[in-house]
């Protein structure tokens, strides 16, 4: 899984999102389901990673599933109160919804568990590639995406020391009132924007020292190999997504 | 106000596949009055030890007493405000927590945060401002207009406007050429001597130990190998080669005028002064003796 | 004689928005395969000078020379071919997502074909003794081991000269000891030219020459020993003197004749045992 080519596993995330639309019954989410599980196994990724990832979205999930089941009509219905009503079609909507979301979640999870953020920025550049046709710089907007996810750990570094700093003269971040709250910020925002751009110029004499000067006449390092692995995922997708076609219209 | 640590263990993100034990079962004291050097590699624990003295960081288990102040695994935030107003940390590189419009106004930051008024806050910074030795007309001006060694200058002072009684610095120095190293050391020397205020200096350089330390607390891998004044740590060389650590430059010198089997020391010098009044003493006596 | 590898004549800089003139009227020459250290208090102008023989700034008046071909906008990408730079902040030049691709980052620039980039890649690594962390990522790296990262990525660019920008301040004495002894075995056995900028008077003295700045303007060129031996004009200019100065400095406070001369500490201990032995 690991191994995959990040443009493979960018797109086929991205179709799995698609065709499960495609999915209208129990048989179809089934197959999805075995589709998912075989790539969290496949990844060798503890199974917890992926119940995390649904954590912090569980109450936007829990939220549109009562929708579905309250506002859907037909079917046996078992319980109604004014335009509120539970019957048999709500439950099974509101199930695959359910379904539907915990999956997507998942999928995702199993993209950005599986594949360094550079590598997304990587296969981003790769397949914006025929925009450069219509005068798009791909090459500086990948470029940019790969610096800015290298200085993340920098950043996150800088700002616990300015933190530690500003506590140490008497600030209290996250107490108090939000005015309170919102004064706390600014000796933190402030710091982080100089050092940010004291940075950024540091880094644009350091490129151009090296001879960097835009993307024309520049070979890569770090390049990706489609392999039969990437194929082999491509024709399971391809399967699936007939096998749920079929099902769709049983 | 003496620190004392007793069995403190600290452990970054327990629990998880990046869980890191930071310090080891660590029982240290810092006397009153003293000026403590803390000694000991990158990675050593030297800054995690430095974040519990004024509550950033409370032990995983263990405590650290500040001020009469136990501080545990248990005690709440809210009790340790207090407790940064007595400890003042100057940390690496401090101008990096510049940000007011005015000189002025950023080393007013603290005293204000602390309870006193704007106008009090003020006069404490002009007075702070005048003992790093920054010019008045600097006050009005933005902090990052300065020259970095002024930027420092600043940084410094807006930690001395809490009347801090310990005053910690790391690395107090880093980045400075040698005229700014020399006249920062010196001022800390100075409100050491002046305002008795206990010093806790975190340092690669031995040669500031050696000059303005009276005791040293060495760390290595979280724990601490040694607790004891300079002069002790640095008279087993071989010790220090053990755990990768430098002599200072006096002391380098002495060991190897020792080993020409020409001269030899009762007492190993910790500064050039001591090197040269010992050396002073054989020259003029000459042959194989040293005071 | 032969052609300098950098000639300077009559060149000047001033800062938009400042007063004065960050460097005046500076002559210098530098030979091939020279390591030449250019000393100064911060702010005394020796940065500057770094970034204006590399064409980062452009000079108000006066010319550079490198390797006979004058520094002009267009031959400014073929003469950065020619030098290779390191600056201060470890982390503030790290371009790539881990080492080897931070390395490559320059060969990119240069469009070397990917088959030769991946073997310079790894010879430089090798040469500095970082290969074995090719793969990491400069979060999981000291600030020593990212300057040696740096260091790779100019030697993988085969410079002529490589501009030592302190490049060792930021570092623990560690840090520093490493990537000193890495450019004298370049100089040395690779033949760069090096300058390196700094304030460390102990990496000073390991230069060949020394060119002391003092705002502005350049007010010392000379042997090491010779600069050395004028430690007070060295203290005024806010820089420090070497150990064995300050000993032999002490050693007259005590009322005993010192050599004249600079000496190194060797030197300063054979002296001594010398002394001693007359007795």
């Amino acid at each position: 899984m690991h191994h995959l080519d990040p443009r493979s596993k960018l797109i086929l995330s991205f179709y799995f999102i698609i065709i499960i639309f495609l999915a209208n019954n129990w048989q179809s989410y089934a197959l999805l389901l075995v589709l998912t599980l075989g790539g969290v196994f496949l990844s060798g990724v503890s199974f917890g990673f992926f119940l995390k990832g649904v954590r912090p979205l569980i109450w936007l999930i829990l939220f549109t599933v009562l929708l579905q089941i309250f506002f859907s009509r037909g079917g046996t219905v078992y319980w109604q109160f004014g335009p509120l009503a539970l019957t048999s079609f709500g439950v099974i909507n509101g199930s695959y919804v359910f379904c539907r979301f915990v999956l997507i979640i998942f999928m995702s999870t199993l993209l950005t568990l599986t594949t360094a953020p550079l590598e997304i920025a990587d296969a981003l550049e790769s397949l914006m590639e025929p925009l450069k046709k219509f005068k798009v710089p791909v090459y500086e907007i990948s470029l940019m995406l790969s610096i800015a996810l290298r200085f993340v750990p920098t950043l996150m570094d800088e700002t616990e020391k300015i933190m530690n700093a500003q506590r140490s003269r008497g600030v209290n971040f996250g107490e108090g009132s939000i005015m309170k709250q919102i004064k706390a910020v600014v000796p933190l925002l402030i710091p982080l924007f100089v050092s940010s751009f004291n940075r950024a110029e540091d880094l644009a004499t350091a490129m151009e020292a090296r001879g960097y000067r835009g993307g024309e006449g520049r070979t890569k390092y770090r390049i990706h190999f489609w392999k039969r692995n990437d194929t082999l995922a491509c024709i399971v997708f391809g399967l699936a997504t007939l096998v749920l076609l079929y099902l769709r219209n049983w | 106000m003496s620190i004392h640590f007793e069995k403190v263990n600290y452990v970054y993100q327990p629990n998880t596949p990046f869980e890191h034990q930071a310090l080891k079962n660590v029982t240290v004291s810092i006397p009153e009055g003293s000026y403590t050097a803390i000694i000991g590699h990158t990675g050593s624990g030297k800054s995690t030890l430095l974040q519990h003295l004024n509550g950033l960081l409370k032990p995983s288990s263990g405590r650290v007493t500040v001020a009469e102040k136990v501080i545990t695994a248990s005690t709440k935030n809210k009790e340790l405000g207090d407790l940064r107003k007595h400890v003042g940390i100057v940390f690496q590189f401090p101008e990096a927590q510049l940000f007011e419009e005015t000189v002025l106004k950023d080393i007013a930051f603290a005293p204000k945060n602390f309870g006193k008024t704007q106008a009090e806050a003020e006069e404490i910074a002009v007075e702070m401002a005048n003992l790093v030795g920054l010019p008045d007309e600097l006050l009005s001006h933005s902090p990052f207009e300065l020259s970095g060694g002024q930027m420092r200058r600043v940084a410094i002072a807006g930690i001395l406007a809490m009347k801090p009684e310990v005053l910690v610095l790391d690395e107090p120095t880093a980045g400075l050429d040698p005229k700014g190293r020399i006249e920062i050391m010196q001022m800390f020397e100075e409100l050491h001597l002046q305002h008795q205020l206990t010093i806790i200096l975190v340092t690669h350089q031995m040669d500031d130990v050696a000059n303005y330390a009276d005791h040293t607390i060495v760390l290595e891998k979280g724990e601490v190998i040694a607790a004891a004044a300079p002069k002790d740590i640095f008279k087993d060389p071989r010790w220090l080669v053990k755990h990768h650590l430098a002599l200072p430059k006096a002391t380098n010198f002495a060991y190897e005028l020792q080993k020409t089997g020409k001269f030899s020391f009762e007492k190993m010098p910790l500064t050039e002064k001591e090197l040269a009044a010992a050396l002073a003493a054989s020259l003029k006596k000459g042959g194989n003796q040293t005071e | 004689m032969e052609e300098p590898m950098i000639e300077i004549s009559d060149l000047s800089f001033q800062y938009p928005q400042q007063e004065s003139e960050a460097l005046s009227h500076l002559n210098l020459a530098v030979a091939a395969g020279e390591w030449l250290a250019v000393i100064g208090h911060n702010g005394s102008g020796k940065s500057t000078l770094a970034k204006l023989i590399d064409g980062l700034l452009i000079p108000k008046t006066g010319t550079i020379k490198i390797a006979g071909v004058q520094l002009t906008s267009s031959t400014l990408w073929n003469i950065r071919k020619n030098i290779g730079m390191v600056f201060q902040n470890p982390d503030n030049q790290f371009v790539g997502a881990n080492v080897e691709e931070d390395v490559a980052f320059g060969l990119e620039n240069q469009g070397v074909p990917r088959e030769t980039m991946i073997k310079r890649v790894e010879a430089a690594l090798t040469d500095v003794g970082m290969w074995d962390f090719a793969q990491h990522e400069p979060a999981r790296l000291s600030g020593g081991q990212k300057q040696r990262v740096a260091l790779a990525g100019v030697i993988a660019l085969q410079p002529k000269i490589i501009i030592m920008d302190e490049a060792t301040s930021m570092l623990d004495p560690e840090g520093r000891k490493e990537i000193i002894q890495l450019i004298q075995n370049l100089n040395k056995k690779n033949g760069f030219t090096v300058i390196s900028i700094t304030h460390d008077i102990e990496e000073a003295s390991l230069a060949q020459r020394v060119v002391v700045i003092d705002d502005g303007l350049l007010v010392q060129d000379d042997k090491p020993a010779k600069v050395f031996q004028r430690g007070a004009a060295l203290i005024e200019s806010g820089l420090d003197i070497p150990f064995s100065e300050k000993l032999k400095n002490e050693i007259r406070n005590q009322g005993i004749d010192v050599p004249q001369e600079y000496l190194t500490e060797k030197g300063m201990v054979d002296w001594l045992c010398q002394f001693i032995s007359k007795k």
